[in-house]
């Protein structure tokens, strides 16, 4: 219960109870294999990621399972390898697509050093999907005006669909964001285009509801803390057909992610993948073979947004100005140049790298997507 | 009764000379003339007048006395081995009392004439402890050299308000043999003729000691005297000798008198928090809602408010109980050795007995508190027959809320109140009626976009029949409801209201019957269930939310119920029950059948059941022994062992730590079994240093069937078919309980310490029904070190002072282990279920009350209480979670009360 924790907290408040940070001491425990499987019925989009679990405590990274064979059968008996593009990806060939209303199942043969393992998914059905019909957003108000400062704004981006067959009754969503930036120094590299991936679960049925529609889902919020909103942003939208079984996998995922060991909330539990070891059924696996139909929609946010916080602000970026025109010392390994002249020779020095080359965090290269202007 | 006492104030009034009785002479011979008839005419011959109540004396009388010249003759002859005794003034009144009359002086023993005790009147308790002895004679003197034991038996009565008082002992020190009164204060015990000196005791009264000539049987009704309330006792527990007495293992009873001192976290006494600190009762944690005992989950107390279950016994999420204490006369817990005329929960049973209206006049409490303020009034509307109470309380919180200027809890509410009434009847002196309703509301909202309310109703009518001194009845009828409701307006287009229902409607009838060494309890219990699982309806016309209802659940639970407590020998006592209860769920309803060879899914449903209304969707039953054996060791010591089999058909499904307000309850079903526990207890009570010391110790076993919880992350509500998601589990609990007592004195103490551990497992075969490979785990609220301390030292008549101490290992949790990415996302996974524990729970609480004027004549009676609730100001933690902050998962301590918490109440009684 989401608000019954938070009426807790403003007991405590109320009651002058406290909150404390705490590093739990625990064993360390056995690695897993996590599986990221998707197939959708269109091609080139098709992997399979192989990954190991980490330690809690320690910064999660990846650490990718390679040298599996990796395959797909579906329900006529046609099957599917795929190989490993890079460490841990395996991509299914170029020209495979799954087809609504196939059944599909993987199968993943891993060699450790004593054993063999053999791990296969449930079958899957491939549902269809209906489009996107309008991905749109709103300003919001982070806070008012307080005492003549600017006020702040974020943005909400939203999701509108609609099944007018009734066919597809749950939905997942991934977005990936690019949104052009500018370093404000005379840098090189000053205008960038930075990606990045959706890293919460959005999954929504529509079970309850007379109608298969959607309206106004609340995909993204965007807050003034970050300089996506500062030029232009590009949000692409890819909406996934699930089943019932997987829709309820990605709903206890969240149950149990959002917040867990409080009172009133849910007990955590490791939720049972769709995948099973052969050999060993105690050989715990993690993540889901999805098997979903998409659809995509591209947006572009071009706005003022009032309150943006300066993401490269003088007094984190600059570290000091050397005046003369003597070589400076571990030029570009410690410090770089974020502005500089020659009559009279000085030069604007930082100790961030990110401060003087936009490459640290994006390309300068424009995605092949991008529309410039309005 | 009222009578009497108004008779015995004249007499007191008046000047008494011994000599009166030889002034009424008498000619005729009255043989075999009724007494009212002889009354009629010697009131007419003779300057007398006779005072009696009638049914004294309908069968009386007089026999042939040709010896006799004078009235005071006549009387003697004709009340000997009758309880009936008379007193004669010199105004000429005859007043003839019934087992009260008494003479205290030695004198008056010698001449074997029977003659009225002095009573004493005055207020102080030293002054009662040594003067308030009476002497009592029950049968005929000439009967005294008869061979064999006779039976007394009586009611007990508190003399302010003329309520019954139950659980009173009757001990009598020299027999080692004794007796507690049953709840409609009846206690009946066995004895060798002569004489017996016999203690009566209770929390919160004064202890009355009647010197008892004994030559055949009759009857002993007493009257106790309340302690004037801001000189309560304050000892937690308990009587002395009665642990000795009782059958079960584990059962405790607190006296109101004795937790309204116990020190306070929010200005408020508090019942369920007065119940932790007995041993073996447990809670997941500070302010959490439901209470453990001996390992079980916390749906399995059945707790009793006017005989019928309450769904939901906190506001507040815990932090208070749903019930005011205003109303509480005592409070039960049975851990073990459930009484068979309980049943229908599987761990405890928890029986709130309420008061009634004082019999005699107006009074009430009011009181005020941090939080909450209180008011209960009471009296008679026709003195001695009908009686009235009624308690309020409500919190201003939300007034509170209103005045902070933090946007997000200015916006918040939290609030809650609860009403009782009750109406007492008393038909005649065999019949009484009485007549409870209880209300309780809470409610509260975060932000303003969501509101829960919940609330719990009860309404019972009973009627208590006594056909005759030894056989008693009371028939009830109850219903007790709760509902709660979840009103969102977060997004318009989904706005919904989402409602949870149970109603429960029982019917009870138990008989209670003396005969000669046993006391027999037979009975009826009749219950319907109707629970609406959900209803998912649209908030607002323009909530696109499909109205969506999950059937009903109805069921009928019926037991029939036999027990016996027989004294086989002075030092053996055996209880021997046996309940028999069967349970029938009903249609409509829809059964999902699912495919056996996979865990159960919707993807796995093969087939549908439809059962018309009215069929039988599923039957359960079966007999439930409970057994009991008490051996006095000797006048110090006893041993007690007891076996009970408990079953359970309503079952409340939550898959949190502590259970919540929205939590649902359900029915056994199709695919849910019953509860089914038993317990084996055995137990040791020892007096020690002149009685002023009771130690105790018990150990108990225990074994739970058909438990049930779920898959991982399974969301509960608006869920038709629930049963996809149930896992089957096992528990088991073992205890051993110690408890060391002072209760005489100015200070007093109880030390308990209790070592248990309880565990559970999963019975599944499928891997998503397997909950740590199947192995034994700790439960949620396995504590398994708990350490009580009470102290109370009453420095003087008024103020008093009292606090407790408690220690006890901290519950296990489940932590997360390790991190993984699943499409980008940042996921845990957890260690095994409950495989880590939070540190340990320390606490000290202090409590100072302090009384205004005690003059008993005042009109109001204030007192002051001032508690500091966690004296030592240690941040115990009361739950940990965890939240990812961008690619590392934190883990935080949430501590309800960060610091020393004090509190005043200022209440008063008028």
């Amino acid at each position: 219960m989401k608000y019954t924790q938070k009426i807790l907290l403003l007991t405590v408040l109320f009651l002058n109870g406290c909150i404390s940070q705490f590093i739990p001491n625990t064993k360390e425990g056995k690695e897993m294999l996590i599986v990221e499987g998707l197939i959708t019925d269109k091609p080139g989009t098709n992997m399979i990621k192989l990954s190991r679990s980490m330690p809690l405590g320690k910064r999660s990274t990846a650490n990718p399972v390679s040298g599996c064979n990796v395959s797909i059968s579906d329900d006529l008996g046609s099957r599917v390898s795929f190989n490993e593009s890079e460490e841990g990806t395996y991509v299914a060939p170029g020209f495979f697509h799954g087809i609504i209303g196939r059944f599909y199942t993987l199968h993943i043969t891993q060699f450790t050093e004593s054993n063999t393992f053999n791990f296969e998914s449930y079958p899957m059905e491939l549902k269809p999907v209906p489009p996107i019909d309008s991905v749109y957003y709103e300003k919001v108000i982070i806070q008012e005006s307080i005492a003549g400062s600017m006020p702040q704004e974020g943005c909400q981006v939203f999701v509108n669909t609609h099944d007018a067959t009734n066919q597809c009754r749950f939905y997942r969503w991934e977005y990936t964001e690019t949104w052009k930036m500018e370093i404000p120094y005379p840098v090189t590299n000053k205008i960038c285009y930075i990606t990045d991936k959706s890293d919460i679960i959005n999954v929504k049925s529509t079970s309850s509801l007379e109608e298969d529609r959607i309206n106004r889902y609340p995909l993204n919020f965007i807050s003034n803390l970050t300089d996506r909103l500062s030029m232009k942003y590009s949000i692409l939208v890819n909406q996934y057909s699930l089943n019932e079984d997987e829709y309820l996998y990605w709903e206890k995922l969240q149950n149990i992610s959002e917040q867990v060991g409080g009172l009133y909330d849910m007990i955590p539990a490791a939720i049972p993948s769709n995948i099973y070891c052969i050999e060993d059924p105690n050989e715990k696996v993690l993540g889901y073979f999805s098997v979903s139909a998409s659809s995509s929609k591209r947006t572009f946010i071009k706005n003022y947004f009032r309150g943006l916080a300066k993401m490269y602000p003088d007094d984190v970026c600059i570290s000091d100005t050397i005046y003369g025109s003597d070589p400076i010392p571990f030029l570009n390994s410690s410090v770089w140049i974020l502005e500089s002249s020659s009559r009279p020779p000085y030069s604007v020095i930082t100790s961030k790298k990110g401060c003087a080359d936009c490459t640290v965090r994006g390309t300068t290269v424009i995605p092949e997507f991008w529309i410039e202007g309005k | 009764m009222k009578l009497k006492i108004y008779i015995l104030i004249i007499i007191l009034s008046l000047p008494v000379t011994l000599g009166a009785q030889e002034k009424y002479k008498i000619s005729s011979n009255f043989k075999d003339v009724p007494f009212i008839d002889f009354v009629s005419e010697v009131e007419r011959i003779l300057p007398v007048k006779f005072f009696y109540i009638e049914e004294w004396v309908k069968d009386l009388r007089l026999g042939d006395y040709p010896d006799c010249t004078s009235l005071s003759c006549v009387m003697d002859n004709l009340l000997r081995g009758t309880t009936l005794y008379y007193y004669i003034d010199t105004f000429g009144n005859v007043v003839i009392t019934s087992n009260y009359a008494v003479k205290v002086t030695a004198t008056s023993e010698e001449k074997n004439n029977k003659f009225l005790p002095p009573t004493d009147y005055s207020s102080s308790a030293e002054n009662q402890r040594t003067t308030g002895n009476t002497s009592v004679e029950i049968g005929n003197p000439a009967e005294k050299n008869k061979p064999g034991n006779v039976i007394i038996s009586g009611y007990i009565n508190n003399k302010d308000t003329k309520e019954t008082v139950s659980g009173v002992t009757v001990f009598i020190q020299q027999l080692k043999a004794g007796s507690i009164s049953n709840e409609y204060g009846f206690y009946t015990l066995t004895l060798p003729r002569g004489v017996h000196i016999l203690q009566f005791s209770f929390i919160g009264m004064r202890e009355k000691i009647v010197n008892l000539n004994l030559y055949g049987p009759g009857e002993l009704n007493v009257e106790m005297n309340s302690i004037l309330i801001p000189l309560k006792e304050t000892v937690v527990s308990a009587q002395k000798s009665m642990t000795l007495q009782r059958f079960e293992v584990g059962a405790e009873k607190i006296n109101i008198t004795s937790f309204k001192l116990l020190p306070t976290s929010m200005g408020e006494s508090d019942i369920i928090k007065s119940v932790l600190l007995i041993p073996g009762v447990q809670s997941v944690g500070e302010g959490s809602a439901g209470f453990n005992v001996r390992g079980g989950s916390a749906d399995q107390n059945l707790i009793l408010l006017y005989g019928a279950p309450i769904y939901n016994s906190s506001h507040f999420f815990g932090f208070f109980s749903a019930v005011n204490s205003d109303i509480i006369k005592d409070v039960t817990l049975y851990k073990g050795g459930i009484p068979s005329r309980y049943g229908g929960r599987i761990s405890s049973v928890l029986d709130i007995g309420s008061r009634e209206g004082n019999r005699k006049e107006f009074a009430g409490n009011a009181g005020i508190s941090p939080i909450t303020t209180h008011i209960s009034v009471e009296g008679p509307i026709i003195k001695d027959t009908l009686t009235y109470i009624l308690t309020a309380r409500t919190t201003y919180s939300n007034w509170i809320f209103g005045l902070i200027s933090d946007p997000s809890l200015h916006k918040s509410r939290a609030s809650f109140y609860d009403l009782n009434g009750k109406i007492t009847y008393d038909l005649n002196k065999n019949n009484k009626i009485d007549f409870s309703a209880y209300t309780s509301h809470d409610s509260f909202r975060f932000n303003s976009d969501t509101v829960y309310s919940y609330n719990n109703n009860i309404f019972a009518l009973k009627w208590r029949h006594f056909f005759n001194s030894r056989f008693f009845s009371s028939l009830s009828v109850n219903n007790s409801s709760y509902y709660y409701d979840i009103t969102s307006q977060f997004l318009p287009s989904e706005a919904f209201v989402l409602s949870h229902r149970v109603n429960s409607t029982g019917l009870k009838a138990d008989f209670n019957w003396f005969l000669g060494r046993n006391e027999i309890n037979f009975g009826l219990d009749l219950t319907r269930y109707s629970i609406s699982p959900g209803n998912y309806l649209p908030g607002t016309d323009s909530s696109l939310v499909i109205p969506r209802k999950i059937m009903k659940e109805q069921a009928l639970e019926g037991a029939l119920y036999l027990d016996d407590k027989f004294m086989l020998t002075d030092y053996l006592s055996v209880n021997v029950g046996i309940r028999m209860s069967t349970f029938f769920s009903y249609g409509p309803k829809s059964v999902m059948i699912y495919n056996p060879e996979y865990s159960k899914n919707k993807s796995t449903i093969i087939d549908t059941l439809n059962f018309k209304p009215g069929a039988i969707t599923s039957k359960y039953g079966g007999p439930e022994f409970r057994v009991s054996l008490n051996f006095r060791i000797s006048d110090k010591n006893s041993f007690k062992i007891n076996y009970n089999r408990t079953r359970q058909y309503i079952h409340l499904l939550s898959n949190s730590t502590s259970i919540s307000p929205t939590d649902t309850w359900k029915l056994s079903d199709y695919y849910l079994k019953p509860q089914i526990g038993d317990q084996i207890a055995v137990g040791f009570y020892e007096m020690l240093f002149k009685n002023n010391f009771e130690a105790s110790a018990e150990l108990y076993y225990k074994e739970i069937k058909n438990m049930v919880d779920f898959k991982g992350g399974t969301t509960l509500v608006m869920d038709e078919n629930i049963e996809k998601d149930f896992v089957n589990m096992r528990g088991k609990a073992y205890g051993l309980e110690l408890v060391l007592k002072k209760t005489e004195g100015k200070i007093r103490y109880s030390i308990g310490y209790t070592y248990s551990k309880t565990y559970v497992k999963s019975l599944g075969s499928f891997s998503e029904e397997v909950i740590n490979s199947g192995k034994w785990f700790p439960t949620n609220f396995d504590k398994p070190s708990d350490l009580v301390i009470t102290f109370n030292y009453l420095f003087s008549r008024r103020f008093s002072f009292s606090s407790n101490y408690i220690w006890s290992s901290g519950r296990p949790i489940t932590y997360p282990i390790a991190t993984y990415r699943v499409n980008n996302k940042l996921m845990v996974t957890y260690s095994d279920r409950n495989e880590y524990r939070i540190p340990d729970y320390s606490r000290l609480d202090l409590s100072l009350r302090v009384s205004g004027n005690l003059k008993s004549h005042r009109i109001a009676h204030p007192y002051w209480t001032f508690s500091i609730y966690n004296v030592l100001g240690r941040q115990n933690v009361y739950s940990v979670y965890f939240k990812k902050e961008g690619d590392i998962v934190y883990g935080y301590k949430l501590s309800v009360f960060g610091r020393a918490i004090p509190s005043v109440t200022f209440s008063f009684d008028f």
